[in-house]
């Protein structure tokens, strides 16, 4: 059944050749899909469930806006979802929890205020996804007053990460808006690049996953009708898990309600300490300018989008162990610093900066492993995050009440005006730490 | 670089500019250029490799022809030497690179058993991708100058021949006396080259990424934990591993006759409509025929061939058909399925002379002639009957070992036992419904099933010959659109890319 070759060759002239006309026709047929737009599906019908899907969709259908919303990778979500499984003594479903309650807690003791929380760290989540969850997300209406990013050396020095578009957040949160302005920085790869310039000029190929997965539901539909699911005794967590155990590399990412949880721990009974250092050691092995220059450049935009739109940021230097912090050199170690100190000088009106490592309140005992801080390591961090920014006016301006609040507005701009004059000034005088 | 790759989609169209921009004596070295520079883009330590085993047969070929003229036949000893140093280069570098691990686990599992502990010498080789074909390639060119054919003067044509980049990794196994003659032909450039090669590669992808890749999930999953599906479960997935591995292997073959073709190149093909094939002879002249015929030019015949008594005949077919296995990967079940073909062959000329024996054969010659029911009704048995047998010889093929391949072979030959008490809730494939492909193959393997005749019933109106112009170009643009709308992120790589 391979495709015969005609025998004879015989003279054809270029309007006649059957393969100009058919690329001709699908260009035609391509602009005409896209003029229609078809089978566009919304930003929010997610093919397949993820860490990421849910954040997105619990975001936007949270009744009020959070008052603070954390941001950053594996390093700000496992102790946040593990200090209130502890907190709240009871196990967090990490796909549905998106809060801190402990935090929320923590600032009330320490301001007397009271706050709503949103937990939008991810695994996995690089500045240039939290530059989209800032810019695509956190606006009008979904704004939040405060900002709190936690970064570690990880999220700009990752060489085991081909590119900023290779993330699980970003292929869905990518949807939600432009990007173009970026794109050098997104796909620097010439292969990515001609990926997404192809994506561009033939409609079916850049709207290929909406497509793909409009036709899957089609024929999922007949089969339906066809080929019905068999009464099973099995329930539908146990057919999932079958799938998983036969095709582990489908949907890696994918992880459904109820399957994975934060349980409460006691300081007495914590899991075993994980020496991750090996893959540490790949990801920090030779540091590539280019993705640490990249995803800097991400953490400026996420400045700059919160000062555009008035969301204070508290930037946070996570702390990590002196094991793992070893496996950069003085250098790379040096040069991270001081970029985030000069970016959070540069924004320092709209910015306080926390340098975690510098406290040096943290010891391995609060790590579950090189980088990652256990429950109460996160607690630990949450309560002193608490309580600095309880004493930051800048911060506490920017938490202060809004427009919608006070009646009157001239008072109100007066009010915030003073605060932030205040709190600038304190900044200059001296750091938060 | 992979066919389905976004490189290949820039490297193929600069190569064709480049071709057929620049001057005719300029040509064969771009090729050259380009087919090392495709190769090299892998690992390119290993162009040094393809370009080491070039040179050396290039250098000692000409010893066979010039050993034979010289002694004017005399002293063939002396051409039959000079090929064995040939043979024996090319299949030294096949035996370190491809068999040196199984050589080593062999040894060390026999030994244990002999209750000796041998500590192995520790291996790291990569197997470099097409060494089989090209070697395959040059043996073929050594044996056919033995045989009095032509040496290749230029060093360029015969590099270009092992190294043609369409071809290079998996074939088809060229022979160098179709091939080499066309590089010095003067071709001028044709607008059906683009149209037949374009047709051809936009048919090969759409094989492979939207048939085989997708059957490969649901192949995977069997063969990987077959023990959570039922028999009849495991029966449709050997049917689509049957598929997959066609599907794959037939869409790179057009990729490469595609690619080939639009420098003006013809390559030859490797498949006719294997699975409509009436007997398992018949079946090795469909499937992979570039291999197939390789193997009985250059060994079974060498051999003795069928010029011979029943039982070495049979000798002969069973070592071609088991080396044939190992050929294609160094592990026990690749050899169990050699073995296990060239069984089925044996058993087939003793049933041959059954019918004969007992006159169905007579029987079926009349039944033929006038035109009754009954030789159509055994010709179709005959073509179930034997893609059946071919399939139990695919799971010995795909199966990761001989345990896993024995589970699945008991669960199916048990099928008729489940379908006693048979029901649908008895089926994973129902049940598992993302992916998709899991319940549709109830759907779709019937639909390639039929879709068999159906191409056998166009061959033979010829349709595939002259098909309308529209038709050709609607396909196109169907191909191009369901190419770009289902291409995966990442493809797998052709199956044959590991052989």
């Amino acid at each position: 059944m391979e495709s015969a070759t005609k025998t004879k060759i015989s003279a054809v002239k270029p309007a006649r050749s059957r393969f100009l006309v058919a690329l001709a026709s699908f260009v035609m047929l391509s602009a005409g899909l896209a003029h229609l737009s078809f089978g566009q599906t919304k930003p929010t019908d997610f093919p397949v469930n993820t860490w990421t899907t849910w954040a997105i969709k619990d975001f936007l259908a949270e009744q009020k806006k959070p008052d603070v919303v954390f941001m950053g990778s594996s390093l700000m979500l496992v102790p946040l979802d593990g200090t209130d499984a502890d907190h709240l003594n009871r196990r967090i479903d990490g796909s549905a929890h998106h809060k801190s309650v402990y935090f929320e807690d923590k600032f009330k003791q320490y301001s007397r205020q009271k706050i709503a929380s949103y937990n939008f760290a991810l695994p996995g989540e690089m500045p240039s996804d939290a530059a989209l969850i800032t810019r695509f997300l956190l606006k009008g209406e979904k704004a939040p007053k405060v900002l709190v990013y936690g970064v570690g050396p990880r999220d700009f020095m990752d060489n085991l990460l081909p590119s900023p578009a290779a993330t699980d957040p970003f292929q869905y949160l990518s949807r939600f808006g432009d990007w173009s302005n970026r794109v050098d920085l997104i796909v620097p790869q010439w292969q990515e690049r001609l990926n997404y310039e192809l994506g561009r000029a033939f409609y079916t190929y850049g709207a290929k996953n909406q497509l793909a997965q409009n036709s899957d539901r089609a024929i999922t539909s007949v089969l339906n009708q066809v080929a019905p699911t068999p009464k099973t005794d099995k329930s539908q967590a146990e057919l999932v898990a079958m799938r998983r155990l036969l095709l582990p590399d489908y949907h890696p990412f994918e992880i459904n309600r109820n399957e994975c949880f934060f349980r409460p721990e006691s300081q007495s009974a914590r899991p075993k300490f994980e020496d991750n250092i090996s893959e540490y050691r790949k990801r920090y092995k030779n540091l590539k300018m280019e993705t640490f220059n990249g995803q800097m450049q991400f953490l400026a935009d996420i400045l700059d989008t919160a000062k555009e739109r008035d969301i204070h940021v508290v930037l946070v230097a996570m702390p990590i162990t002196d094991i793992n912090r070893n496996l950069l050199s003085d250098q790379s170690w040096n040069l991270y610093r001081s970029r985030l100190r000069d970016l959070a000088s540069r924004h320092q009106e709209t910015t306080t900066f926390f340098d975690m490592q510098e406290t040096k309140a943290f010891n391995i005992s609060d790590f579950q492993d090189t980088v990652h801080l256990h429950s109460g390591g996160g607690a630990k961090l949450l309560d002193m995050i608490a309580k600095i920014m309880a004493q930051d006016k800048a911060s506490m301006a920017a938490l202060a009440p809004t427009k919608g609040d006070i009646a009157d507005s001239q008072a109100f701009d007066r009010f915030r005006q003073t605060t932030r004059q205040e709190a600038m000034v304190e900044q200059k005088e001296s750091s938060p730490l | 670089m992979l066919f389905n790759s976004l490189q290949y989609l820039v490297f193929l169209p600069v190569v064709f500019l480049l071709y057929w921009v620049l001057p005719q004596r300029l040509r064969v070295p771009l090729l050259l250029v380009a087919s090392y520079v495709f190769y090299c883009s892998w690992r390119p330590i290993y162009g040094l490799l393809i370009f080491g085993l070039t040179l050396v047969t290039f250098l000692l070929v000409p010893y066979i022809e010039k050993a034979a003229k010289a002694e004017n036949g005399k002293h063939i000893f002396t051409a039959k030497g000079w090929l064995g140093v040939t043979v024996a280069v090319n299949l030294i570098c096949l035996a370190i690179f491809k068999y040196a691990y199984f050589t080593v686990g062999t040894v060390k599992q026999g030994l244990s058993l002999a209750g000796i502990d041998w500590k192995e010498p520790h291996l790291h080789i990569i197997l470099p991708l097409g060494i089989s074909f090209f070697v395959f390639e040059f043996i073929h060119y050594a044996v056919e100058v033995y045989r009095g054919k032509p040496v290749v003067k230029s060093f360029s044509a015969l590099a270009l021949f092992a190294g043609f980049f369409p071809t290079q990794i998996a074939g088809p196994i060229k022979r160098y006396q179709d091939f080499v003659p066309q590089l010095t032909e003067k071709l001028k450039f044709k607008w059906e080259y683009v149209d037949e090669g374009m047709q051809m590669i936009l048919m090969g992808l759409a094989k492979k990424v939207l048939l085989a890749d997708n059957l490969a999930l649901v192949v995977q999953a069997g063969f990987a934990h077959p023990e959570n599906f039922s028999s009849v479960d495991l029966w449709l997935i050997t049917y689509a591993f049957a598929f997959q591995i066609f599907f794959d292997f037939a869409g790179y073959t057009d990729v490469a006759r595609g690619s080939a073709l639009l420098f003006g190149y013809k390559v030859p093909i490797n498949f006719n409509l294997p699975y409509m094939a009436a007997n398992v002879a018949d079946f090795w002249n469909r499937w992979h025929i570039s291999l197939s015929t390789w193997l009985r030019d250059y060994l079974f015949i060498p051999l003795g061939g069928s010029r011979c008594g029943r039982i070495l005949n049979y000798r002969n077919l069973f070592i071609t058909m088991a080396l044939g296995g190992l050929w294609h990967g160094a592990a026990m079940h690749f050899l169990a399925w050699g073995a296990f073909q060239g069984a089925v062959l044996i058993m087939h000329k003793e049933y041959l002379r059954l019918l004969d024996a007992i006159g169905v054969n007579k029987f079926l010659a009349a039944s033929k002639e006038s035109g009754t029911i009954a030789h159509k009704l055994y010709h179709w048995f005959s073509i179930v009957a034997t893609f059946h047998i071919v399939c139990i010889g695919w799971v010995l093929f795909r199966a990761d070992d001989m345990k896993t391949a024995g589970t699945i072979i008991y669960k199916l030959v048990m099928a008729p036992v489940e379908l006693l008490h048979f029901s649908a809730s008895q089926l994973a494939i129902l049940q598992i419904r993302d992916p998709i492909i899991f319940p549709a193959l109830l759907l779709l393997l019937p639909g390639l099933m039929i879709s068999q005749p159906i191409i056998t019933w166009l061959n033979d109106k010829k349709f595939y010959q002259s098909p309308p112009w529209a038709v050709q170009v609607s396909l196109m643009v169907a191909l191009m659109c369901l190419l770009t709308i289902f291409s995966p992120d990442s493809s797998p790589r052709f199956i044959y890319f590991q052989f």
